[in-house]
């Protein structure tokens, strides 16, 4: 490794090393995970939220139509909202009760 | 390009743009932890070690701190994976669109005098999966996925727009060449070649993927740009050849020693009474404690190796070194970013 290289590299390990605390809640593999799994969720929801509209107006094969559905205005609108109310949900779950403000 | 996403890749970019917003949220609450904690610019430590170390065990029982944390990191280290992946949904439909993009009067070539610098590969910058030729089309993932569907969506102002207004800092309105330096995709070029319509506009980057989607994009518009593969420290191009050399928000990705290179080169290659204009981020010594603080934590978490040396480096000092006159080392309109130097090669 050259000069360069190694020099990075060192001031990117000290610095991490300057914040054992911070360093350790990233560390939490369980809490990185719910993360994965609430982004699949919102997938999921998202999907969900696009084949009930879809249900309502098109007839053609549904996996097709979901890739290619477009929320209308209204639609996306929503999507907006919920997308919102589900990423404060997840996040409720990080903080302290007391926290909660 | 006109595109769009499948319903998980756009679901999920929404998702990611949405959760970095909602990050931000808490950056108030860890300002005023730390303040509750008897932390302040009287109190915060001079070295910025020091200090990174200080306010990490202060907010040891800050949830607030907690959560910030946890979110950047969930971003950091998945926006690259899960931008690829949009990317590979929608793959078979753009590929052969993106292939036809490379022919048009827009070239890329290897820049005569450079080899890839090591420091291109120190790390993954931004923690981008791959770094910067991590994927086969990641300059169209960071490019148009990365930039515009989340960056654009979770940084303050019009990211697009400032690439436009920083050129408003330039005396000349003419100039016959330009030589951008860290073209990268080609956001910044587009504003060149928007600005300064009659200019013949070269670039380099040392990413061939990244550079590859600035050709794509030039050639979509029938732009004919002639593109380098190289850094811009010793380009072996002809000196006195161009009439600005330029670069935005790039200083931070090199080290300070390339940046000083850069400089010298830009010198090199402008014609007498040529302009330099290079613009980055908002500089250490301009910044209080606190604000130093978050941005170095900000840069260390985010991928950004060079920052802290960029970002100490005093640009006018370094623009008269190179041999400019008249330099200007300031934020835009007066504010604190985007920070630019401008200089110009006396006549």
């Amino acid at each position: 490794m050259n000069k360069k290289i190694a020099a990075a590299t060192s001031a990117w390990d000290v610095t991490q090393a300057l914040t054992p605390h911070d360093a350790a809640v990233r560390r939490d593999r369980a809490t990185q995970l719910a993360l994965t799994l609430a982004q699949e969720l919102w997938v999921v929801k998202d999907r969900l939220m696009l084949l009930e509209a879809a249900l309502s107006a098109e007839g053609r094969a549904l996996s097709e139509l979901l890739d290619r559905q477009q929320p209308d205005a209204t639609l996306r609108a929503a999507l907006e909202t919920e997308r919102q109310r589900f990423i404060a949900k997840v996040l409720a779950a990080l903080e302290q009760p007391q926290d909660r403000r | 390009m006109d595109f769009q996403l499948k319903q998980r890749g756009r679901a999920s970019m929404h998702f990611l743009a949405d959760l970095a917003v909602a990050a931000a949220r808490f950056k108030p609450r860890v300002d005023a932890d730390i303040a509750a904690r008897g932390l302040s610019e009287a109190t915060l430590a001079d070295d910025l070690d020091e200090r990174l170390r200080q306010v990490d065990a202060a907010l040891a029982d800050s949830s607030a701190a907690a959560a910030f944390a946890v979110l950047t990191e969930y971003s950091g280290v998945n926006h690259g994976r899960i931008a690829a992946e949009a990317f590979d949904e929608i793959r078979p439909e753009l590929e052969p669109r993106l292939r036809a993009l490379m022919n048009g009067p827009t070239t890329i070539e290897p820049m005569p005098g450079e080899a890839r610098p090591a420091y291109a590969d120190a790390a993954w910058i931004h923690r981008t999966s791959g770094g910067w030729d991590g994927h086969d089309y990641q300059g169209f993932v960071h490019g148009e996925l990365i930039h515009r569907e989340y960056v654009a969506r979770t940084y303050p102002g019009d990211i697009f727009k400032q690439r436009r207004q920083i050129l408003s800092v330039l005396s000349r309105r003419d100039p016959a060449r330009i030589f951008e330096i860290g073209s990268s995709s080609g956001h910044y070029t587009l504003q060149l070649a928007a600005e300064f319509p009659k200019a013949e506009i070269w670039g380099c980057d040392p990413s061939p993927r990244m550079l590859e989607q600035a050709q794509r994009v030039a050639n979509e518009r029938g732009f004919a740009w002639r593109l380098f593969v190289g850094s811009g420290e010793a380009t072996g191009l002809p000196a006195e050849s161009v009439d600005l050399v330029t670069s935005y928000i790039v200083l931070h990705e090199i080290p300070a020693a390339a940046a000083r290179a850069q400089l010298r080169e830009a010198f090199r290659l402008l014609r007498p009474g040529g302009e330099l204009l290079f613009t980055d981020v908002t500089r250490y010594a301009v910044l209080d404690k606190r604000a130093v603080r978050w941005a170095e934590y900000n840069a260390v978490h985010g991928g950004e190796p060079f920052w802290r040396e960029a970002a100490s480096l005093e640009l006018g000092a370094a623009a008269r070194e190179a041999g400019f006159a008249e330099v200007r080392s300031e934020g835009l309109g007066g504010a604190p970013y985007p920070w630019f130097v401008y200089g110009r090669k006396p006549a």
